[in-house]
């Protein structure tokens, strides 16, 4: 009996001088002080994560407005039949696709490009200098990034048209790029930013699974006659895979799901590329008539429901075998 | 600085410089320049941007229209003149500070104590919350549950409240703290908590005197994780709060079209070079526990 309850993490002691009924209690007031530690977090993840998931889930399958004043009904699937007939719940599902096919290559590609080049600086205090620069853009908050591209990308006065029209001159001032504002360079626009913005971080994350690397497999496959590219293809892809495929789910994840970016760049436009399933969803919630948010949480569910059958599917694909 | 002495490596199979006398210094050290040369034109793309606003906030207005990277004057006054002229910006950037610094309070002390209690504490139904856990990572959670949300804070009477966004902030990195302060508990050995309850220590003690020592370096990842999360945010505030004077600074700064005026480009990169400093700066001092940290917690985790 003791010696299940030391295997649980229970003062033992107290427990083998104390008889059957006090014995109890006592193993009850521990369980529940150590819930008590855990109610704080709890709390907190109920509320504003898992609740908020189910109670969308319930609106989903009513008609509720947020400024009607009348009670709101069950309607069982009507709101997804209705969006699943509306064009633009495909089109603005397939833009979110188009960004993330834009945006995943390039965040995976570079940062693993810089990672092998750093890995193989020796000088220390160079190696510090080269991660704390990578990890800037990573401590500079989202909309701060968002921000200050949108200044750069400006179409007037911002300095890469500058640099493209009065530097080098490949423009001039009628025909320069339009890069923002619902423009088909949008996406990619945006897309370059992300990837710039995960440069550094991703960079990082690289260089800590290339340290859990002996140095002596590469160096061994080396003095076998191998060549860079067969060292980093037999020897180090396949150590970095599992780092590869985390990355790969997670910004596969964040890239359907982008929202910011898509309110501060493109607005509620929907001939914009920037008009996907997050914007749909967020236009009838909060902008249109009477706010939809029956028919809005539909949209969300489908959005986010389609982006986790893509990602439970990657993992698998990704799983290592044997 | 000689790149050969920083970056040599002996380069396998190759014959010893004795006998290939006529190879120059860059000729041996050819790969070593490319690959720095690579390296540091990386670093200048991600350095760019930042140098650009930074030298845009001390131009002078005409040398701003001008375009040019390097001003031909510098004019240090539109720091001062952002405060004095634009009447909002000190109520949002309080606003900006209480928020974060009471998300980033919160969080850390819910992280600790579940990711001690977890480890150590092993209650029944800790598997369930790291799943839990573990799943919200991978929905888009903060996309779906905006709708609401908004219904939550409208019912508690907290639309258009700033206080009021500390409760869904706490909430935005909350799981990924918790599952990195449990990462770095279970780097603390069982027997040393054992040893602290057996002379008599509360939980609460031992948490504080023999945990939390050892787990610095994670407090440090999930301080910056939280505060880039909490300084940054941007569509809660926007939803939530109409009031401008009640909003946080990136919605501000977001809203601000840049040209003539109080928002001239100058002082837009004045109020930018305030708001981004404070993160730069605490992670730059605080950068080896970091990335102690992240190697740690994150990576492991």
């Amino acid at each position: 009996m003791a010696q299940t309850f030391a295997s649980r993490r229970v003062d033992v002691s107290s427990i083998l001088h104390a008889d059957s009924l006090s014995r109890h209690i006592i193993v009850l007031r521990q369980g529940i002080g150590t819930w008590l530690f855990l109610v704080p977090a709890l709390a907190f993840f109920t509320g504003y994560q898992v609740w908020p998931i189910f109670r969308v889930l319930w609106m989903s399958f009513t008609d509720y407005q947020f400024l009607a004043n009348g009670p709101s009904h069950w309607v069982w699937f009507d709101n997804y039949n209705a969006a699943f007939r509306d064009p633009l719940m495909w089109s603005s599902l397939g833009r979110a696709a188009l960004f993330t096919i834009m945006f995943l290559p390039g965040t995976i590609i570079l940062p693993l490009l810089l990672a092998i080049l750093i890995d193989r600086v020796t000088s220390p205090r160079l190696a510090t200098l080269y991660r704390v620069v990578l990890l800037i853009p990573a401590v500079i908050p989202s909309t701060l990034i968002f921000v200050l591209w949108k200044w750069m990308y400006n179409y007037q006065s911002g300095p890469i048209n500058h640099f493209l029209v009065d530097t080098i001159g490949l423009f001039t001032l009628q025909n320069a790029p339009q890069w923002l504002g619902g423009t088909p360079l949008t996406l990619p626009s945006i897309a370059i930013m992300e990837v710039w913005w995960g440069l550094g971080y991703h960079t990082i994350f690289f260089l800590a699974g290339l340290a859990a690397i002996p140095k002596d497999l590469p160096e061994a496959a080396r003095i076998d006659g191998a060549n860079e590219w067969q060292v980093f293809w037999h020897v180090t892809r396949p150590r970095l895979a599992p780092i590869m495929m985390i990355l790969i789910v997670l910004r596969f994840g964040t890239a359907m799901a982008v929202i910011d970016e898509y309110l501060i760049f493109g607005g509620f436009n929907r001939a914009s590329p920037t008009y996907t399933w997050t914007i749909f969803m967020y236009d009838q919630a909060f902008k249109l008539g009477l706010w939809r948010q029956g028919y809005a949480a539909a949209i969300g569910m489908i959005g986010a429901i389609a982006m986790m059958c893509v990602m439970v599917f990657l993992l698998r694909i990704f799983r290592p075998r044997g | 600085m000689t790149v050969e002495a920083l970056d040599r490596r002996p380069v396998a199979g190759a014959p010893g410089f004795a006998s290939r006398p006529a190879l120059g210094w860059f000729n041996r050290n050819r790969g070593a320049i490319v690959r720095h040369a690579v390296i540091n034109l990386f670093m200048l793309i991600i350095l760019l941007p930042l140098a650009w606003v930074l030298v845009m906030s001390v131009k002078t207005l005409p040398d701003a229209m001008r375009g040019d990277f390097w001003p031909r004057h510098f004019d240090f006054t539109h720091y001062g003149y952002v405060f004095q002229r634009i009447a909002t910006l000190p109520v949002n950037l309080f606003n900006s500070i209480y928020v974060t610094a009471s998300t980033v309070l919160i969080t850390t002390i819910c992280a600790v104590l579940a990711g001690y209690a977890l480890v150590h504490l092993r209650p029944r139904g800790a598997g369930l919350v790291v799943t839990a856990l573990l799943v919200s990572l991978y929905f888009p959670v903060r996309v779906v549950s905006i709708i609401s949300i908004y219904e939550t804070q409208h019912w508690l009477g907290l639309i258009n409240s700033t206080s009021g966004l500390i409760l869904p902030y706490v909430t935005l990195q909350l799981a990924i703290s918790v599952l990195i302060m449990r990462s770095m508990f279970q780097l603390v050995p069982h027997e040393l908590i054992e040893a602290a309850r057996i002379d008599g220590a509360s939980h609460w003690r031992t948490l504080w005197m023999v945990g939390l020592p050892m787990v610095r370096n994670g407090l440090v990842v999930i301080f910056i994780v939280n505060f880039v999360a909490a300084w940054g945010e941007y569509l809660l505030c926007l939803t939530l709060i109409d009031d401008e004077a009640a909003r946080t600074m990136p919605v501000v700064l977001a809203a601000a079209q840049g040209g003539q005026g109080q928002w001239a480009w100058p002082n837009l990169a004045a109020v930018y070079v305030i708001v981004v400093t404070p993160g730069i700066l605490a992670f730059t001092f605080a950068q080896k526990l970091f990335f102690k940290g992240l190697m740690e917690g994150v990576v492991k985790g």
